[in-house]
C-alpha cells in the first residue's frame, strides 16, 4: 500500500521571522505588557529627573553629575525592562499553553527566536526614546548634551542587548515565567557581584577591571567616567568591551539554544 | 461507521462513500514508534495506519501514552525508535510534516489581547499564506465554526468559544491529518457536540484525516471509523468500534421480548444452552428478559438459535450494555484488579 502524499506548499518554506516579530510587537505593545513597563521605567526616571534637576538648586550634587545618575537609570531600568519583556518571551509562551501550537508550525525555531528577539529590544528603544528628551535636557546646562547621548545610545543599546539576548536564552530553557525572571535577574547580580565588594572597589587594579568585566557595571561606570569625570572616550574604550562581546556571545547563545527549543518536560 | 453531526442524513451518506473509497491510501502509518522521557517508556511498538478522511480514535486510561503518540507525531518530540510517515513525508522532515497537519492540544492557550480574526491571520501567514489569502480563509473559518460575527478580544470568548477557535486555527492550513487531543474537554453537552459536528463535517468534507484522543467514549463511539485502545504505552486493541467491543470479551445483556406464554420453553431452553447465564425476569413487563451475554457477533444469533429451537417465538431482541467503555475497561489496566478477582471466585 502506498502512502498518499500531499506536496509542501513552497511558500511554507520561507522565512516567518517578520511574521513573528510583528505578531510580537502587537502583542507587546497592544496589550497592557510593554506599556505597563514602559510606564514605570517613565515614572521612576521622571521622578529622578525632578529630584536631580532640583537638587542642583541646594547644590548637593553637581550638574555633570545629576546627568550622570539620570543617565544611569536610564540605562539601568531601561535594560532591565528589556530584559524582564525577553525572560517572559518564550517560557511566558510556554506557561500560558500557546508555545505548543507555535512549534507545530512549519516555521523555524530560529526565526520563532530572531523574531521575538527583535520585538523584545524594541522595549528598550522605546525607553530610549523617552529617556532621551530628559538627558538632552538635563545635559545640556552643563554642556554634556553630546556625550550624555551618546553614552546613554551606545553603551545602553550594547547593555540592552546583552540583557535581551540573556533572558530570551533563558526563557528558551525555563518552564515557567517566574523562574526565567528570577534565573535572568539572578545571573546579573551574580555578575555585579564582586564589584560591588568594598573592598575590591578600593583596590586600585583589580576593581576596574571587575567593572570592566561586568557588561552592565562597565556601562554604567563609562557614564560616570565620560559624563561626571570628564575623561575623553578615547581612554575608555576598555569600558566598552564586555558589553559587545555579551551582546554577541549572548546573542549567539540565544540563537544557538533556538535549534534545542522545546515545548517542556512534562507528558 | 456510525457518525452524527449536524449535517442532513443524506449529505452524510453520500460522503461516507466517498470516505470508503479513500480509506485504500493511508495518509498516516506509523511503523514500531516507540518514545521515551529517559528511561521510561512512554509508547511502545505503535504501528497504525489511517486513512485519508478516516477518524481515528485515540483511546486509552492516563498516561496510557496518547499524548506522547501525538507529540511524537507532530514532531513536539524525538521517536526513540521506529518510523512514521505523514502525508508522504518522514517525520525526520519535521518542516514538511509540520506544513501537512493541524494540531489542538489538550492544553491549548490563547493570546487573550488578539481577536480571533487576528490570532487566525497570524497563523495563516505562519503556514506562508500572504496577508490577504489569510484573512480570507480566516473569515472562512471563523465563519464555519460560528464565531464569524465575534470582533472581540478571546478573553471575552468563552470555553466553547475558544476550542472552536482553536479548530480553526488547527484547520487554518487545510491539513490532510487535524490531531486533536481531548478537544471537547469541559465543554457542555452542546459545545461538545458542536466540536464533534465541525470535526465530523471536515474529515467528510475535505478529506481531512483526523487523530482524535478522548476520554470520552461515547463521542468516541459515535464518531470514529475505526478506533485503537492503548494501555501502558501499547496499542492493545485496534479496529472499528464493533470490532474492539467484540474481541475484548466484554459481557452484554440480551434483552429478548417474547409471547408470555413460552417464558417456561424459553427459560428451560436457556437454561441448556446457557448453563451459567443468570437469566433475569422482568415482573412488570411479562415476557421480556435479560439473558447475560458475551459480545461477538456469534452470540446474538446463537441465543437466537437456540429459542427457535426451542419452538419460542422471538418477537425482539435487542443487545444492550455492550458498549465501547465496557470493552475500555475490559482491555485496560483499570480493570486488571476485576479480573484477578473474577479468577479467584
Amino acid at each position: 500500500m502506498t502512502t498518499a502524499i500531499r506536496p509542501l506548499p513552497r511558500s511554507a518554506r520561507r522565512s516567518n521571522w517578520m511574521v513573528i516579530t510583528k505578531q510580537e510587537l502587537v502583542d507587546l505593545w497592544l496589550s497592557s505588557k510593554g506599556l505597563s513597563v514602559l510606564f514605570g521605567f517613565t515614572s521612576l526616571l521622571a521622578i529622578l529627573a525632578y529630584l536631580a534637576s532640583a537638587d542642583a538648586g541646594i547644590n548637593l550634587l553637581d550638574a555633570r553629575e545629576s546627568v550622570g545618575v539620570v543617565v544611569q537609570t536610564a540605562i539601568g531600568l531601561g535594560t532591565l525592562s528589556a530584559l524582564v519583556v525577553s525572560a517572559d518571551a518564550i517560557s511566558g509562551e510556554r506557561e500560558r499553553g500557546t508555545l505548543e501550537a507555535l512549534l507545530v508550525t512549519p516555521v523555524a525555531r530560529l526565526d520563532i527566536v530572531a523574531g521575538k528577539l527583535l520585538a523584545a529590544t524594541t522595549m528598550w528603544l522605546a525607553a530610549l526614546l523617552v529617556a532621551l528628551p530628559f538627558v538632552a535636557v538635563m545635559a545640556d546646562g552643563p554642556g554634556v548634551a553630546f556625550d550624555a547621548v551618546a553614552v546613554l545610545v551606545v553603551a545602553g543599546t550594547l547593555v540592552a542587548a546583552a540583557l535581551t539576548a540573556l533572558g530570551l536564552a533563558v526563557s528558551s530553557l525555563a518552564m515557567s515565567n517566574r523562574v526565567s525572571l528570577a534565573a535572568s535577574i539572578a545571573l546579573l547580580l551574580l555578575l555585579a557581584t564582586p564589584s560591588q565588594l568594598p573592598a575590591v572597589k578600593a583596590n586600585g587594579a583589580l576593581g576596574p577591571l571587575l567593572i570592566q568585566a561586568n557588561p552592565v557595571s562597565a556601562g554604567l561606570q563609562l557614564a560616570t567616567n565620560v559624563l561626571v569625570k570628564q575623561e575623553a572616550w578615547a581612554d575608555q574604550w576598555a569600558y566598552l568591551i564586555s558589553p559587545i562581546v555579551a551582546a554577541v556571545g549572548l546573542t549567539a547563545i540565544a540563537i544557538a539554544l533556538s535549534s534545542r527549543l522545546e515545548l517542556g518536560g512534562s507528558r | 461507521m456510525c457518525r452524527t453531526s449536524g449535517m442532513t442524513n443524506t449529505v452524510m451518506r453520500d460522503n461516507f462513500a466517498a470516505v470508503d473509497s479513500r480509506l485504500i491510501v493511508p495518509i498516516l502509518e506509523t511503523t514500531g514508534l516507540k518514545v521515551t522521557y529517559g528511561s521510561f517508556t512512554a509508547a511502545d511498538d505503535i504501528s497504525i495506519s489511517v486513512g485519508e478522511g478516516e477518524i481515528y480514535g485515540l483511546l486509552g486510561p492516563n498516561g496510557a501514552g496518547k499524548t506522547s503518540i501525538i507529540r511524537a507525531l507532530t514532531t513536539i518530540i524525538p521517536i526513540a525508535s521506529g518510523s512514521a510517515t505523514i502525508a508522504g513525508h518522514p517525520l525526520t522532515d519535521a518542516a514538511a510534516v509540520r506544513a501537512s497537519i493541524g494540531v489542538l492540544p489538550e492544553s491549548n492557550g490563547y493570546p487573550s489581547a488578539q481577536t480571533g480574526r487576528s490570532y487566525l491571520r497570524f497563523y495563516g501567514q505562519l503556514f506562508g499564506l500572504s496577508r490577504e489569502a489569510a484573512d480570507l480563509r480566516a473569515e472562512r473559518l471563523l465563519h464555519q465554526l460560528g464565531l464569524g460575527k465575534n470582533h472581540s478580544r478571546i478573553s471575552t470568548f468563552s470555553r466553547g468559544m475558544r476550542q472552536r477557535l482553536g479548530l480553526a486555527r488547527a484547520l487554518i492550513n487545510d491539513p490532510a491529518v487535524l490531531f486533536l487531543d481531548e478537544p471537547t474537554l469541559g465543554l457542555d453537552p452542546a459545545g461538545k457536540e458542536d466540536i464533534m459536528a465541525h470535526l465530523t463535517k471536515t474529515a467528510v468534507e475535505s478529506g481531512t484525516s483526523v487523530i482524535l484522543c478522548s476520554h470520552l467514549l461515547d463521542e468516541v463511539e459515535r464518531v470514529c471509523d475505526r478506533i485503537a485502545i492503548m494501555d501502558r504505552g501499547r496499542i492493545v486493541a485496534e479496529g472499528t468500534v464493533e470490532e474492539v467491543v467484540a474481541t475484548s470479551g466484554a459481557a452484554g445483556t440480551a434483552r429478548v421480548r417474547i409471547a408470555p406464554e413460552d417464558i417456561g420453553r424459553a427459560d428451560a431452553a436457556l437454561r441448556s444452552s446457557f448453563p451459567d447465564a443468570t437469566i433475569g425476569f422482568d415482573n412488570t413487563r411479562p415476557g421480556e428478559l435479560d439473558v447475560p451475554l458475551t459480545t461477538g457477533k456469534g452470540a446474538r444469533s446463537e441465543l437466537l438459535r437456540c429459542l427457535l429451537a426451542a419452538g419460542v417465538d422471538v418477537l425482539a431482541l435487542d443487545l444492550r450494555g455492550v458498549r465501547l467503555s465496557d470493552a475500555f475497561l475490559g482491555l485496560t489496566d483499570a480493570t486488571a484488579p476485576q479480573r484477578v478477582r473474577k479468577e479467584s471466585s
